[in-house]
């Protein structure tokens, strides 16, 4: 450029010209270049103002979908209803045995085969040896056992072994062990949930869209620790072969507890519960014996059939097409209604059904669900002994104390439920019902025959057989059964020792809240049963220690100076035991 | 000059197009860095919701109901509450501040500013633990004592001032506070009258005004047991320091051994007359205990009822 401006160069007009078309040009380039310039700051200007009006407004900050989902279970969290977990997804160690953590070439171990498989049998007693060192010689990647207690893995590592390994794998987990493991059921490993609400959410505790949010039950945690730790003190105390226990709420139909016993770990993976699977609360069928009597009362006062408590009937052994109906014991001459319920005799309750009908008693049984399965949501759920077609007078009389017809404990606590509810029977849930959405269910009993059944219950646990149910404050009132268990396949009452103890109760009975049933089958008369074998001995201490102690937990204020009115039935009662 | 000014300028918007670059790579550059920030923020609150999560299952698998039946069996031996353990409604609660017996004269109940200083007033006099004698033995030298422990080279009084309040707030009964608030009246023999007159509260500026004139009053109270309460504080209050200073462990162990005893009997303790009649006589008042003026709940203490029987047996040989 400095070239073109040298004075000495060409003519002046053509110089002038030249200059002024140079000049004209190095203008023509410095607005060229003017324009770039321009051009790439406003370039960088919409450049910046993009980002920052994208950082600012478009961009919604990092994507939290990736971080949020590591927190989702693969499997939804199931609670009590006050959310205790009963049962979550856990990271858990398992066992794997990596040969080639050596290197991929020589042993896979430190030790023989035959000494690594010895320490771990040892350390896993259920695992067999014999598998184990099949595994280990077999010198392939492999799971060695599928849950491993933090302890377990520590003595395991201990063994210096470099090719055992502890992954941590997203197991089902049950912090509350054995706790409601018949309701919880038990995750297999292929991930399928088995027999209790595992099995019946499945597909809910699987989906994608809900996995975040844990499933309430019904259940309350403590209510069924009690319930569990009471059956069980009653099973030891008697030695008996299993114990089912039940807590309903009356008007709702949840289920606070249901707990059956001997019961299983779920948190453990081997065969050892396959035994124990069984529920005796909802699959097992029983003859009930002497807990359906107020069924059978119930339904004569609701017919009319009962219209005074004061009517006494013969209370004599009663022949009956060749078959004679006893009591436990001899009760005299005669017995009105409240008494026939305190001592528990088969022969009045007999005599009522008698009156009463065999249609009717039929018709009563049906609308309490006894002729079907019980209604719960567990896949485990017993169909009843039900007698078919209609029901011969001796039938009737039979059913009317509790024989010839089977049914489970829980089809009792509903039945028992919609007796002193005010007479609706609503189907039990193991779902949390929110307040003010209770099914509707259907009446049963009146609301004043259900009042009088009240009265009565409480007087059975007053002055009766049910003495020792009686929780001081509660206001407890129920009924004792001890029915003789029947032989396999109709083989008849053959054992007489052989015997269902039963107590339904419900409580408390100014205004009853929860029916509490408590079962033991067959109990042995022992020292702590002072020698008895019935249920007044073994079952009704049972729920008066579980009332004591679930009362406070679910709402109900103990309280000695409240109590239902029995002041019309107690002059009609001259005191006394029975079974 | 013209071409420099040119290229000055355009290698100024050059320069200035380059810092707008740079800028904008260093928003860009903070940003990501932001991002990557809240990115690694978020698998921290993840990792931490884990371990949460973790610690959680294991301390519901650890508290199980089983375990904790286990426990309270062994351990612990928790029963339900009973009936008895109810209270319906606030009449029920009043019905417990009712006389025991039908002829009990009703508590007099009077407006107080502070429980730490009934509680202070109730406290059994602070003993001597050489001699077993009430602290008034030593109170003639308790002054002296305070100087030696000056000149010889311990805390000043002004160290010992949050020490002071340090033991105020352990005993949580005000013996020895700052401000002096209670001047309870020494030895066990005033004890019965403590227990029926909740009283010597004289206001914190009052008291610490006046000492000596509490003091004084309870000397002519009780014969020759009384003592300068100011003096026997402050070695409380060093004992507690010092751990240990002559003379001045005992009486700090003790009260503060005693704290709950005091706040008890101090709750429960009708107030009394004594308090607008500062020249009661200790003798009657210690009968009058003996007739349970305090609710009997109240004087259940065994170190109390050890107290008023002494106290009692003083008054028989007084009369």
């Amino acid at each position: 450029m400095a070239s073109f401006l040298s004075p000495g160069s060409g003519s002046a007009a053509g110089g002038r010209f030249h200059l002024a078309h140079i000049r004209q040009r190095a203008l023509a380039t410095a607005r060229m270049r003017l324009v770039w310039v321009v051009i790439g700051f406003v370039f960088f200007a919409l450049t910046a103002f993009v980002r920052i009006g994208q950082l600012g407004l478009a961009a919604q900050g990092p994507d939290h979908g990736a971080a949020a989902d590591a927190l989702v279970p693969p499997r939804a969290e199931i609670t009590d209803r006050n959310g205790v977990p009963l049962a979550r997804a856990f990271p858990a160690y398992s066992l794997w045995f990596n040969p080639h953590a050596l290197g991929a070439t020589g042993q896979p171990l430190v030790k023989t085969p035959e000494e690594v498989a010895h320490a771990l049998a040892q350390i896993f007693p259920g695992q067999d040896y014999d598998d184990l060192l099949r595994l280990l010689r077999a010198g392939k990647p492999t799971y060695l056992r599928r849950r491993v207690l933090p302890e377990e893995a520590n003595k395991v590592h201990a063994l210096g072994e470099p090719a055992l390994e502890f992954p941590r794998e997203t197991q089902r987990f049950y912090p509350q062990g054995s706790l409601a493991a018949h309701v919880l059921g038990y995750v297999e490993e292929d991930g399928r949930g088995k027999l209790g609400m595992e099995q019946v959410l499945d597909a809910r505790l699987t989906d994608q869209a809900h996995r975040a949010e844990p499933v309430a039950l019904s259940i309350d945690a403590r209510a069924q620790g009690a319930m569990e730790d009471e059956l069980s003190r009653g099973m030891l105390e008697t030695h008996a072969k299993g114990a089912a226990g039940i807590i309903l709420d009356v008007d709702t139909g949840e289920v606070i507890a249901l707990a059956s016993l001997p019961s299983f770990d779920p948190n453990r993976g081997d065969l050892a519960r396959n035994a124990l699977v069984f529920n005796r609360a909802s699959n097992q069928v029983y003859e009930l014996g002497s807990t359906f009597k107020p069924f059978t009362m119930a339904s004569a006062i609701d017919a009319g059939v009962i219209t005074d408590m004061a009517v006494r009937y013969p209370a004599k052994p009663l022949k009956i097409d060749g078959f004679t109906i006893h009591d436990s014991h001899d009760f005299g001459a005669s017995l009105n209604v409240p008494e026939a319920l305190i001592h528990s005799s088969n022969i009045v309750t007999a005599q009522v059904a008698d009156k009463l009908g065999g249609q009717k008693l039929r018709e009563t049984m049906i609308a309490l669900g006894m002729n079907a399965r019980p209604t719960i949501e567990l896949p485990a759920r017993g169909f009843p002994i039900w007698p078919k077609g209609d029901w011969p007078r001796l039938r009737t009389m039979t059913v009317s104390y509790g024989h010839g017809l089977a049914v489970t404990p829980l089809h009792l606590a509903a039945g028992y439920a919609a007796l002193v509810n005010g007479g609706i029977w609503r189907p039990a849930s193991l779902f949390k019902v929110d307040p003010g959405h209770a099914p509707a269910g259907h009446r049963v009993f009146q609301a004043s025959t259900s009042a009088r059944m009240r009265q009565l219950l409480r007087l059975i646990v007053v002055d009766g057989t049910g003495k020792k149910a009686d929780a001081s404050g509660f206001r407890v009132g129920g009924k004792t059964g001890s029915a003789e268990k029947a032989g396999s396949h109709g083989s008849g009452y053959r054992n007489k020792t052989a015997i269902i103890a039963t107590f339904a109760a419900a409580f408390p009975m100014d205004r009853p809240r929860f029916v509490v049933i408590a079962m033991l089958d067959e109990p042995q008369a022992t020292e702590q049963t002072s020698g008895q074998r019935t249920a007044a001995w073994n079952t009704a201490p049972i729920v008066g220690r579980v009332v004591s102690r679930i009362g406070p937990l679910l709402g109900v204020v103990p309280d000695g100076r409240r109590d239902v009115d029995v002041s019309d039935l107690t002059p009609l009662v001259a005191n006394g035991d029975g079974e | 000059m013209n071409v420099t000014t040119r290229r000055l300028r355009s290698i100024g918007w050059i320069a200035t197009l380059m810092v707008c670059a740079a800028l904008v790579m260093v928003l860009a550059f903070r940003v990501n860095a932001l991002r990557s920030q809240v990115h690694q923020s978020e698998l921290r609150i993840v990792a931490l919701k884990q371990e949460t999560m973790y610690l959680e299952t294991e301390f519901e698998t650890r508290a199980n109901q089983q375990q904790l039946k286990t426990w309270n069996d062994v351990e612990f031996g928790y029963v339900a509450p009973t009936a008895s353990q109810y209270l319906e409604t606030e009449r029920q609660l009043v019905a417990y501040a009712k006389p025991v017996e039908p002829d009990a004269p009703a508590p007099v109940r009077v407006a107080s500013n502070d429980d730490s200083v009934d509680a202070a007033a109730a406290f059994p006099g602070m003993v001597s633990p050489l001699t077993g004698k009430p602290a008034t033995e030593t109170a003639d030298t308790a002054p002296e004592k305070a100087g030696t422990d000056k000149t010889a080279g311990h805390k000043t009084d002004d160290e010992d001032q949050p020490a002071r309040a340090k033991h105020s707030a352990l005993t949580g009964a005000g013996i020895a506070g700052p401000g002096g608030t209670a001047v309870a009246a020494a030895g066990l023999a005033g004890l019965g009258a403590r227990l029926a007159t909740v009283r010597h509260t004289a206001p914190a500026d009052d008291a610490a005004a006046t000492p000596r004139k509490h003091a004084a009053e309870g000397a002519k109270a009780k014969g020759d047991h009384a003592t300068p309460e100011k003096s026997g504080a402050k070695s409380g209050a060093k004992g507690v320091a010092k751990g240990g200073a002559k003379g001045g462990a005992g009486p700090a162990i003790k009260s503060i051994g005693t704290k709950s005893i005091g706040t008890k009997v101090a709750g429960r303790a009708p107030d009394t007359a004594a308090r607008t009649h500062p020249h009661h006589d200790p003798l009657r008042e210690i009968a009058d205990a003996g007739h349970s003026r305090a609710p009997a709940h109240a004087v259940r203490t065994p170190l109390i009822r050890l107290a008023l029987k002494d106290a009692r047996k003083d008054v028989k040989s007084a009369k």
